[in-house]
This record gives C-alpha cells, sequence and structure tokens, in this order.
C-alpha cells in the first residue's frame, strides 16, 4: 500500500512538471528550430493467473510506468540532431530506470524536392515492423500491450534502439512514398530474458549481441493510406557462461523476417503482422546444435465509432518452434509445454479526451504462456495455460 | 402514401443512414493554403501538398527549406483542409508526425493555436506554408495553386 501512494505522488509531481512544460514551449519561449515534447503514461494490470508487470494475479499490478522527453534542434537545413529520454518501471524486468532512447545526428547527404537520401549516427531507432521503433510510445499504438508474439515485452531490450549508423533514402511519387532504412548497430540488450528464451530459466551467464544489420523498405499510398513494409534483422548473440553452468559457450543467431500491412480509413484501421524468425544456436555443448523457426502473426481492427473513441479487436498467435508447436520435452528445460505458444485474443477502447490526455482499457483472453516474462514469473512449471489479463492506462502528452 | 412520397421518405432515411455511419459531410468547405510571398511559384500536385505537411518534401524548387505551420488536429479549418484538400484524414497526419518526432527521424509541423496566429507567421516568415478559412487581404501573403 505504502508503495502504492509513494509511487502515485511521485508520478503526480511529475505529471505535474511535466503539464507545465508545453506552457514553456508554445509561450515562444522556444525557437522554430527546437521542438520538445514528451508524455507520461501510468498503466494498471490485473491476471487471474500468472505475473506481467509485478504482481498482478489476484491483484493489482501498478508495475508500468513510462516517462518519455525528447528535444530536437536543427542548426542547419541539414543537419538535425535529436535525443530522447526514457524512464521506464515494469514489474521485475525492469524495476526502475532512465536510458537514453535516441540521441542522434541526422545529416542529409542530398535532397532534392521528391525525397532525400541521408545518415543517422548515435544511438538509433531499430526499424522491425510497423510498431518497433515507437513501442515504448504508447500513444503511437491502438492498445496498452502490443501484439506480444510480435513485440515481446519480455526481449524487448534488444531490440529497441541500437548503437551504430543508419542509411536512409525516402523518395515521394504520385504513386506513392517509398522509405528505405539499413541499420548497422549494436543492439543494447543484455538481460536475463533473454538468456531465458534461448536458453530457458537454469542458465547462469550472460548474453552479449553483436554488431547487427536491420533493414526495412516500406511504402505508403495516399498519405498513409495504405502501408506496407518488409523487415529484416541478422542478430548473433554470444553467450558467456559462469562457473558451474550447465551451458558453453554457445552462439545463437535470430533472423526474423516481418512483412506487414496497414489499411488507415477515417473510421476503420485494420492491421497484419507476419513474423518468421529462423534460428540458429550452436555450440552450447550439453545442448545439440539446433535450427528451429518461430512463427507469429496477428491480424486487428480498430474503429474510431466517435472520432475520440477507438475500439479495437486482435488475434495474436506466435509458436516458438514451428516443428514442436505443442512444446513436446521443454519440461527438460524447466518449461511447461505451453509455454511453446500463446494465442491472445484481445479486445480494447481507447478514448482520446482531448491533444493531451488519453485513457484506455484492455482485456485478453490468452491459450499459452511463450510471452510471460520470466522475471515475474520465476517457477514456470506453475503457470496457467489459460488465463486472463485485464489492464488499463492513463496518458499524458505534449 | 404515393411514389413521391416514398422517394422523399426514402431520400431522408437514407440521409439519416447516411449521417450515422459519419459518410455526410458536417462541413463542405475547403480551406485556402495560403504561403509566404517569398516562396517561389511552381507546379505542384495534391500529392505534393500532402508530402510538403507530412514534412517528406523539404524543399521549395529553389532549394529553400519549407517551414510549415499547422493548426491543432480538432480545429475545424485543419479537419476542412486535411479532408477536403488533402482527402486525407486528420489521424493519418498524427500518425506520420508522431513517428518522426518520437523516434528522432524528423521534425513535425509547428501547431499554431488560431488563424490569427497563422496569418501572422506566414506573413512574417519566409519560405512558408500554412492554411486558412480564407486567404486574407495581404500583400505578404499568397494563395497557393496546386492542382
Amino acid at each position: 500500500m505504502r508503495k502504492f501512494v509513494c509511487s502515485t505522488i511521485s508520478n503526480g509531481l511529475l505529471l505535474l512538471i511535466l503539464s507545465s512544460l508545453p506552457g514553456a514551449g508554445m509561450a515562444g519561449y522556444l525557437p522554430d528550430e527546437m521542438q520538445v515534447h514528451g508524455f507520461l503514461a501510468q498503466s494498471m494490470f490485473h491476471t487471474s493467473d500468472n505475473n506481467l508487470f509485478g504482481q498482478s494475479d489476484d491483484g493489482v499490478s501498478l508495475g508500468l510506468t513510462e516517462v518519455g522527453l525528447n528535444t530536437s534542434y536543427q542548426p542547419y537545413d541539414r543537419l538535425n540532431f535529436a535525443i530522447q529520454g526514457l524512464y521506464r518501471r515494469a514489474g521485475d524486468i525492469d524495476r526502475g530506470s532512465f536510458r537514453v532512447d535516441y540521441g542522434l545526428a541526422d545529416l542529409t547527404l542530398l535532397e532534392h524536392d521528391a525525397g532525400r537520401i541521408g545518415i543517422r549516427g548515435g544511438r538509433v531507432k531499430i526499424p522491425l515492423g510497423l510498431y518497433n521503433e515507437t513501442r515504448d510510445v504508447p500513444f503511437t499504438h491502438p492498445t496498452i500491450l502490443l501484439p506480444q508474439g510480435n513485440y515481446f515485452e519480455r526481449s524487448r531490450s534488444l531490440l529497441t534502439s541500437g548503437d551504430g549508423g543508419s542509411f536512409y533514402a525516402e523518395q515521394h511519387t504520385d504513386y506513392g512514398d517509398f522509405i528505405f532504412k539499413f541499420n548497422y548497430v549494436v543492439p543494447l540488450g543484455n538481460n536475463q530474458e533473454i538468456r531465458s528464451i534461448q536458453l530457458g530459466p537454469y542458465a547462469l551467464g550472460e548474453f552479449s549481441a553483436k554488431p547487427t544489420v536491420v533493414t526495412q523498405l516500406s511504402y505508403e499510398l495516399n498519405g498513409g493510406e495504405y502501408v506496407f513494409a518488409v523487415s529484416y534483422a541478422d542478430l548473433e548473440l554470444g553467450y558467456h557462461p559462469l562457473a558451474g553452468d550447465r551451458f558453453g559457450a554457445g552462439t545463437s543467431f535470430v533472423r526474423p523476417l516481418m512483412i506487414s500491412a496497414q489499411y488507415n480509413g477515417e473510421k476503420l484501421t485494420l492491421t497484419a503482422e507476419y513474423n518468421y524468425r529462423h534460428n540458429v544456436m550452436k555450440g552450447y555443448e550439453t545442448l545439440p546444435d539446433r535450427r528451429f523457426a518461430t512463427e507469429s502473426w496477428y491480424i486487428e481492427g480498430s474503429y474510431r465509432f466517435f472520432p475520440k473513441w477507438q475500439a479495437t479487436v486482435r488475434f495474436d498467435t506466435i509458436d516458438g518452434n514451428t516443428e514442436n508447436r505443442r512444446g513436446t520435452g521443454l519440461e527438460a528445460i524447466g518449461l511447461p509445454s505451453h509455454a511453446a505458444y500463446a494465442q491472445d485474443w484481445t479486445i480494447g477502447l481507447r478514448w482520446d479526451i482531448n491533444g493531451s490526455w488519453m485513457l484506455r482499457g484492455e482485456y485478453h483472453r490468452v491459450h499459452g504462456t511463450l510471452w510471460l516474462p520470466q522475471a515475474d514469473n520465476p517457477d514456470r512449471l506453475r503457470t496457467t495455460q489459460d488465463w486472463d489479463l485485464f489492464g488499463v492506462q492513463a496518458l499524458f502528452r505534449f | 402514401m404515393r411514389d413521391s412520397d416514398r422517394g422523399k421518405m426514402s431520400l431522408r432515411v437514407s440521409a439519416i443512414a447516411c449521417y450515422c455511419l459519419g459518410l455526410w459531410p458536417l462541413v463542405a468547405g475547403s480551406a485556402d493554403i495560403i504561403i509566404n510571398d517569398s516562396a517561389p511559384p511552381g507546379r505542384f500536385s495534391r500529392a505534393d501538398v500532402r508530402a510538403i505537411f507530412a514534412m517528406r518534401q523539404r524543399l521549395w524548387p529553389n532549394g529553400e527549406q519549407i517551414k510549415v505551420y499547422t493548426l491543432a488536429d480538432d480545429h475545424p479549418v485543419h479537419k476542412d483542409f486535411v479532408k477536403n484538400n488533402l482527402n486525407m484524414f486528420p489521424h493519418q497526419f498524427r500518425r506520420a508526425w508522431d513517428r518522426m518526432t518520437y523516434t528522432g527521424t524528423g521534425v513535425a509541423p509547428i501547431q499554431l493555436d488560431s488563424e490569427q496566429e497563422m496569418i501572422k507567421k506566414i506573413m512574417n516568415t519566409p519560405n512558408s506554408i500554412g492554411y486558412v478559412s480564407k486567404k486574407p487581404d495581404n500583400a505578404k501573403i499568397r494563395l497557393f495553386d496546386y492542382q
């Protein structure tokens, strides 16, 4: 209870400070070349079984707090600087931490009236699917939780942003806009969730990511009425075992290929994404070298029945290994067979009260436990196959 | 019921149905797109205007950077402009601007509070573009022409 009160007070204070900022920005204190934006979001979750973002089972977890503040400054036409700081507290995965989400210099190499080519260097976002780049910016997606089969909460640190460079090309034509991005980055991820995904709960060592290629081609028609994208990443993770570890110094390759399509009508938005991940694991000594595929997809419909009200229905599914969709034999590494898959029916309601405030709620009926965070559920064998999840979120932005 | 009455009746019913489904335009007017007099002339298409306001087309034909000004998403003139001039919806622009703003890959247009402020900005900012319900009589502001 004390924790609840403290967190409410601190969030309230933060909100107060943040809400005074736009006044300063809009009153003309900032030059046109400089912009400041930000948001604060607080979510609460309740689950019938299993835990998400803290102790949500048979209770309410106040576990997801997200605060973002960004600014950009354009000293010359061809040069732009941008940085975003994020504070995030998410259950037992992330007990409150601040990080630089992106911090980059953007140099336009070539620009004409129908497009441009340029490079970005520093910490850049990773373009994978329609939502990965803005996954930590709550109001850019229709529900609190992104479809977990495609946008894992638990391995998020691996794919949110990376240090390195990005080459981009944009071309707009009368037949639509083409945007190409080619990133060469070192992902920031190095946490226990990735270890648990790769090797189960018994592993002791650490993973570190090698430089990675992530690339995306997207095509937008009629100013974004239709959006199509193909994204690909080639991740290499090296495992560094500790003394007494049951696994050797192996390497894992994860290569997701994601195909995305979206229709944005006046009232109706339809989205579908398909993700095929090719995985290779080798050199773990006690584990046989293996290759397998992870497959996930979702289909989602949102309807704006009033200008400020949007209802969303989604079906999201993932199979961790397409050759073992039922999870036979997972007990050997400390996982129940239902950790091999997850199917999630979601309904959600979003209310954009005004340009600054948003409220939303959602209900999930989930079959399977693949994307449950290890940290919130230390004993995976005690998790439940069929469970319900309720979430509400309040957000302020400027 | 006579045939003409029946016709009127069905017209009324379909009008109500259209209104309920949101197919009936509440405001049919389009906005005037205005530019600062310093902006160069050129041939522009509707796709160009969309690209300019989506911040994808950033230069005038003479190489000068375009300064883009907008009104709030729920401002009636913004709605008219997006819907009737560009044949788009405000949430499409919002999506594009948010993506840029929150990934560091671009800069959203500067949002102004009123048409009066818009007129002042366009008047005083070289290479600027914006929109109002009706172009003011001002030597420094020109109507933007596009096909």
